[in-house]
């Protein structure tokens, strides 16, 4: 046989390659993201839906005088109980949201016969999970953007705080709520089926996080078990950062758990990708349907 | 660095067995300690590839055939590092499949088998420059081989088109360029002609043997004989998860020279006729495949000595409401080799 015809070939490994692979991850799923004309609805309709559930049952609730709700806005020390309502709902969905995104970002790759392609690749595989994130905190940004305005004209919402603290409080529970994502997909790949692990997740900061009613109602084993999930530092912090002059000293006591479970939740789900990617490599979990 | 692209000794590849799978192949596993923390073993396992030794050289078509379930899939998933094995070794451009796995990676181009293995929802030109980039082919480099790719696979006029919309064989053309674009020098193509019109067909295997001549090794798995026999420049066939027979096209052939293929197309075939069929003197394997919708049999009998076989044959066929449409004898074939070998067809 001639050796000496055998081709080189043309891949140059190194940190700027993988750096320029990720990117390519990241063109390639906001390429995608676009051609769903759906993403239309979600961005402009699904914001609006969910808390106004919560609006019109606190007003039903207030009574015909609205007595109710000068109550509730004492009791939480809030200036505007839509806002207030709005936060934790926002929250709420983009936890939601992220859970399905990137819990499922790589599942949704299997399911569409694509993700053995990529994993033949020398590429870093973390870059697979990593990448869809970028685009997803651009399409959530722009969904949170549009539940203010929508807020603000059609329900004359109106922040007293300021925007740079809620913004501070949103970028340091990126890590924790990410994370969570990280660990889910590395658990969907590996049990195929996790819807009913969303529901949970979902449900308990519904109930445990405060979304709509402050958590001092709760008994005093469900206020502990709320220590432990950061949306509930993330829901307090910006309540406060958004109706209260609030500076960075004020928010220090929700920021600096949120930082603690984003490292946390940072390692768990690294740790469960590299988990499933072995195993994946053992069984043939990637392969699988 | 090994003188051979690949090099597979004694590979083997476990699962666990499904329940209620029942798997022929199952083997219980060892018991374990009652107090030990090692990892929980299954209780049962299915050997899907069963010690597979391949030595392939540089440069040459290597044609892996096999029945369903016989390992090739598993072999070539092994041999990408989509899979580690059970046990055994395996190198691929002299990196070990295990320990190097980012370097096999490197040394590989794969098309597995199935069309989805591309984004439908990109164009022909964005898939191609997005698994240029996870290739680590430098963006200048990048750029003109996407264009050199999409000018040979023929789809420039489409390249801006969504995938959703190409035939099969575009598509399959396009994951072959995937395959084709860091210039591996190794190609593992896993049934690439597989559901393609015979046009599309004949235009890969073309571009197998392009390949070959501009000095790629290829490991190829078929379903189809003739490509096999027309491509390969050696042929292993596995079986059961073992290499049961590796040589030549010819070299293969020549195994069962000693035999003819009687060929029968026939009315009215039953399970019946089989049984006398296999009764007579000489008569090695019986292999049956209704053409079409109709009740046209064809019926494949290799002998020892067709000349002797041939008058019991016409007299266990008459009557009984079977009709002898066409008979001929033929040298044998691939195909028949892979019967002779296994016991069955490829397409069992």
């Amino acid at each position: 046989m001639e050796t000496s015809l055998a081709p080189r070939s043309l891949g140059r490994p190194g940190l700027g390659s993988d750096v320029r692979a990720f990117l390519a991850v990241v063109r390639r799923e906001w390429t995608i993201f676009r051609r769903y004309p759906s993403w239309i609805i979600a961005l402009f309709i699904w914001p609006l839906i969910f808390p106004m559930l919560y609006i019109l049952t606190a007003r039903a609730l207030a009574g015909p005088d609205g007595s109710g709700l000068a109550i509730f806005m004492e009791m939480t020390g809030a200036s505007d109980f839509i806002g207030y309502i709005v936060i934790g709902t926002t929250v709420w969905m983009w936890q939601n949201i992220v859970l399905w995104d990137i819990g499922f970002a790589l599942r949704n790759e299997q399911m569409r016969g694509t993700l053995e392609s990529n994993w033949l690749s020398p590429t870093w595989k973390f870059s697979y999970l990593l990448g869809p994130t970028g685009p997803q905190i651009v399409s959530m940004s722009m969904f949170i953007g549009i539940t203010a305005l929508e807020f603000g004209l059609m329900f004359g919402v109106r922040l007293n705080g300021s925007v740079w603290m809620i913004l501070l409080m949103m970028l340091a529970a990126i890590p924790s709520i990410y994370g969570l994502g990280f660990a889910f997909a590395s658990l969907i790949i590996t049990v195929k089926e996790a819807n009913a692990f969303v529901f949970l997740v979902r449900g308990l900061v519904m109930i445990f996080c405060g979304i709509t009613f402050p958590i001092s109602l709760l008994p005093g084993w469900m206020q502990s078990i709320a220590k432990w999930l950061p949306q509930t530092y993330l829901i307090h912090g910006m309540r406060a950062a958004a109706f209260s002059k609030a500076g960075i000293a004020e928010l220090l006591p929700d920021l600096i758990p949120l930082l603690l479970f984003g490292a946390f939740w940072l390692v768990v789900g690294y740790s469960a990708f590299l988990w499933m990617e072995r195993r994946a490599r053992r069984t043939g979990a990637i392969g699988q349907y | 660095m090994s003188e051979f692209a690949i090099e597979a000794r004694q590979l083997v590849k476990k699962f666990p067995a499904r329940a209620g799978t029942g798997d022929k192949n199952g083997t219980p596993a060892p018991p374990r300690q009652r107090w030990s923390f090692a990892r929980k073993e299954p209780k049962t396992t299915f050997t899907a590839v069963n010690g597979v030794d391949l030595q392939i050289e540089r440069g040459e078509i290597f044609g892996l055939l096999g029945p369903n379930g016989a390992g090739k899939s598993t072999t070539i998933r092994m041999l990408c590092t989509l899979l580690e094995p059970t046990s055994g070794t395996a190198q691929v451009n002299g990196f070990d499949i295990v320990k190097q796995a980012n370097d096999v990676r490197r040394s590989l181009g794969t098309v597995l088998a199935g069309e989805r293995s591309i984004y439908w929802k990109l164009t022909g030109r964005e898939n191609l420059e997005y698994f240029a980039a996870l290739y680590h082919i430098p963006p200048a480099v990048a750029k003109k081989r996407v264009e050199e790719l999409i000018e040979r696979m023929e789809i420039k006029d489409r390249a801006n088109e969504l995938v959703e919309k190409y035939s099969t064989g575009m598509r399959q053309r396009i994951a072959i360029a995937k395959a084709l674009l860091a210039r591996p020098p190794i190609l593992l193509l896993d049934e690439p002609t597989l559901g393609l019109d015979p046009q599309a067909a004949r235009r890969v295997r073309e571009l197998v043997a392009e390949l070959k001549r501009e000095g790629h090794t290829i490991l190829l798995t078929t379903h189809y004989m003739e490509e096999a026999d027309q491509l390969s420049d050696r042929i292993g066939i596995i079986d059961t998860g073992k290499v049961i027979a590796l040589d030549t096209p010819e070299g293969l052939k020549r195994r069962i020279d000693q035999q003819e293929v009687i060929r029968l197309e026939l009315t009215g075939w039953h399970d019946e006729i089989a049984d006398k069929l296999k009764s007579i003197s000489g008569i090695e394997h019986i292999t049956t495949r209704q053409q079409g919708e109709a009740d046209l049999w064809e019926v494949s009998l290799h002998a020892q000595n067709s000349r002797a076989a041939l008058p019991r044959i016409v007299e266990h066929i008459s009557g009984n409401g079977t009709r002898l449409v066409n008979m001929n004898v033929v040298k044998p074939s691939l195909e028949d080799v892979f019967i002779h070998l296994t016991g069955k067809a490829l397409r069992d």
